[in-house]
């Protein structure tokens, strides 16, 4: 096993535990720190494929700003006297929507045809330059479309935070 | 561009990679610790000096080791943990404050061939790690179970999300022109490189080019580093002391040891990308040995700049602090991004690109000019804290 599979192995394991740690921790604002070392486990798998401008965008908007609305969100909570209840009523659809998903995860990993390690040499790392050529050409109506989308959603949220009674 | 500098090649021996990082690390380290010692001495005498006193004195010849003896105070205090306070978190937040900064040293360049490691995309890379250190400072707050950290916590939380922004914006001004600079040598890509943005300033630092960017910019680098007039999040005389209320000892020299080295390395990344770094004013060629003191002068005048600042205003309230981020400086971001997309798009010169930045400046200190004039007037905001009238002897004689 080469020193990158050991690496990949450990990062691996942390972000599953983490990730189960987010799902089974009672303390949602525990749950919201693991998911930051799971979010920030994907950045170094990112940095493993070395695509580390995907890895910084990773940190830059998971790792720090979602976070933190999360975190934002739930410390206005009691959630320290009060664990939260980790199942309800929905729980059978839980459990069959996360089978789904993982049948679907192993089908696509099994039926790819993975680049052995051997071959890995000619791979170029893909430069930023070329993600942002694509993204402002190619892909340019769905990045406005999703810019929207975000604006909306901000909108919203102030509408939301708004007092109703601030007319005057 | 010289190749970076390799230690063993500086030491004449050799030595494996391994102990080449260590000894990197161990750089940073020390840099860290010294910096903050003469930084809080520093503070200490200049914010003396604009107040007509004279600062420490005593220890030391003119007080100069007063920093190392409330060092070692602090190191040989009792580290209390409030019983109360959730273990894990409290303990790790002190980590999650100090890694990101230890982390955001790398790509800094300090001359042409002296930095940590050259990151191509440094510039990225310094804004990704610094939204880290805010996850320690929520940590912190709400891990020592006390009301004031938590208050501390989520200001210092709304505030680095609030000024990160027009922050990141102004600073990609700068990245976009240098993108036009390289494109136009025949190069693509590097302009994310900090070593490479300063390499482009040889003849013209940037803040000549972009000073609205620049303005923009400091005020994100007080409001990111809490410098006083922005710092709500460890205002004594409202949260006494904010998100490290609860911690002392070591742990609480740590806090103090990032949030200097944050500010050392703010205003290092502001003279990088602005001042044109390692490079002399307009185009004169200065060797190696020069250029680690014009990057750290530089750097100084900048950090003499937020003191002087600190010693001038009166701190401001946090609705004002997020109306002023998200009403006037954001936009102005905005405006500036776009500026500089339509002209270097139509492949405008440059000095448009810093006369356009420069309207967009004066317009920006005529409207904050205009609405601290409207507002003054009004009722609803004032700069300037009201203060209690002094009722006069006589008054409380006639009964008034």
């Amino acid at each position: 096993m080469s020193a990158t599979e050991i690496i990949f192995y450990a990062i691996a394991a942390v972000m599953l535990l983490s990730a189960l740690g987010v799902t089974l921790a009672g303390n949602i604002v525990y749950a919201a720190l693991l998911f930051i070392a799971t979010l920030g486990g994907v950045a170094a798998v990112y940095l493993l494929l070395t695509v580390e401008f995907l890895a910084l965008v990773q940190l830059l908007i998971y790792g720090g700003a979602v976070v933190i609305l999360i975190l934002f969100a739930l410390m206005l909570t009691r959630a320290r006297e009060r664990p939260q209840a980790l199942f309800g009523k929905s729980r059978p659809f839980g459990v069959l929507a996360a089978m789904g998903l993982l049948a679907g995860l192993i089908a696509a990993a099994v039926t790819t045809d993975w680049v052995s390690p051997a071959d890995r040499d000619g791979i170029e790392p893909v430069p930023f330059e070329a993600i942002g050529d694509v993204i402002f050409t190619v892909w340019v109506v769905p990045f406005i479309v999703v810019g929207i989308l975000l604006s909306i959603a901000l909108d919203g949220a102030i509408l939301l935070a708004t007092p109703e009674d601030e007319e005057d | 561009m010289p190749d970076a500098i390799v230690l063993s090649e500086f030491a004449g021996i050799g030595m494996p990679d391994w102990v080449d990082a260590l000894i990197r690390l161990v750089f940073i380290v020390a840099l860290m610790t010294l910096n903050t010692l003469a930084l809080i001495y520093l503070e200490r005498k200049v914010l003396a000096r604009f107040q007509a006193r004279v600062g420490p004195t005593r220890t030391g010849p003119v007080g100069i080791l007063q920093s190392a003896a409330d060092a070692l105070k602090l190191l040989t205090k009792e580290d209390v943990r409030p019983h109360s306070a959730d273990r894990w978190v409290f303990e790790l937040a002190v980590f999650f404050v100090f890694v990101p900064v230890f982390l955001m040293f790398i790509p800094i360049p300090f001359t042409e061939t002296w930095f940590i490691r050259d990151l191509e995309l440094g510039f990225l890379y310094v804004f990704a790690v610094l939204g880290l250190n805010i996850v320690g400072v929520i940590m912190a707050g709400w891990g020592s179970d006390n009301k004031y950290a938590l208050l501390g916590g989520i200001r210092a939380a709304a505030q680095a999300i609030s000024y990160e922004l027009p922050m990141l914006l102004a600073a990609a001004g700068v990245v976009m022109i240098a993108a036009g600079h390289l494109l136009d040598a025949g190069l693509v890509g590097g302009a994310l490189n900090l070593n490479t943005i300063v390499d482009q300033q040889r003849t013209t630092p940037y803040i000549l080019l972009q000073p609205l960017g620049f303005v923009i910019f400091m005020i994100g680098a007080l409001a990111e580093m809490h410098r006083p007039p922005f710092d709500m999040p460890v205002a004594e005389s409202e949260v006494v002391g904010g998100y490290f209320v609860e911690y002392s000892g070591i742990r609480w020299s740590m806090f103090f040891l990032a949030e200097y080295t944050g500010l050392f390395l703010m205003v290092m990344l502001g003279s990088t990308v602005f001042l044109g770094g390692w490079n002399f004013p307009f185009g004169a060629d200065a060797g190696l040995g020069w250029q680690i003191v014009l990057t750290l002068a530089k750097a100084s005048a900048m950090i003499f700049v937020l003191f002087w600042l600190r010693a001038m205003f009166p701190r401001l309230r946090i609705d004002q602090l997020m109306a002023f981020s998200w009403k006037v400086l954001l936009p102005f971001a905005l405006l500036q991004v776009l500026a500089n997309g339509i002209i270097l798009a139509y492949g405008g010169p440059d000095w448009v690109v810093g006369l356009v930045s420069l309207a967009l400046l004066v317009s920006l200190v005529a409207l904050i000019y205009v609405l601290v004039r409207a507002k003054a007037g009004g009722d609803s905001i004032h700069l300037e804290p009201a203060r209690p009238r002094l009722v006069t002897s006589t008054e409380v004689a006639s009964g008034d």
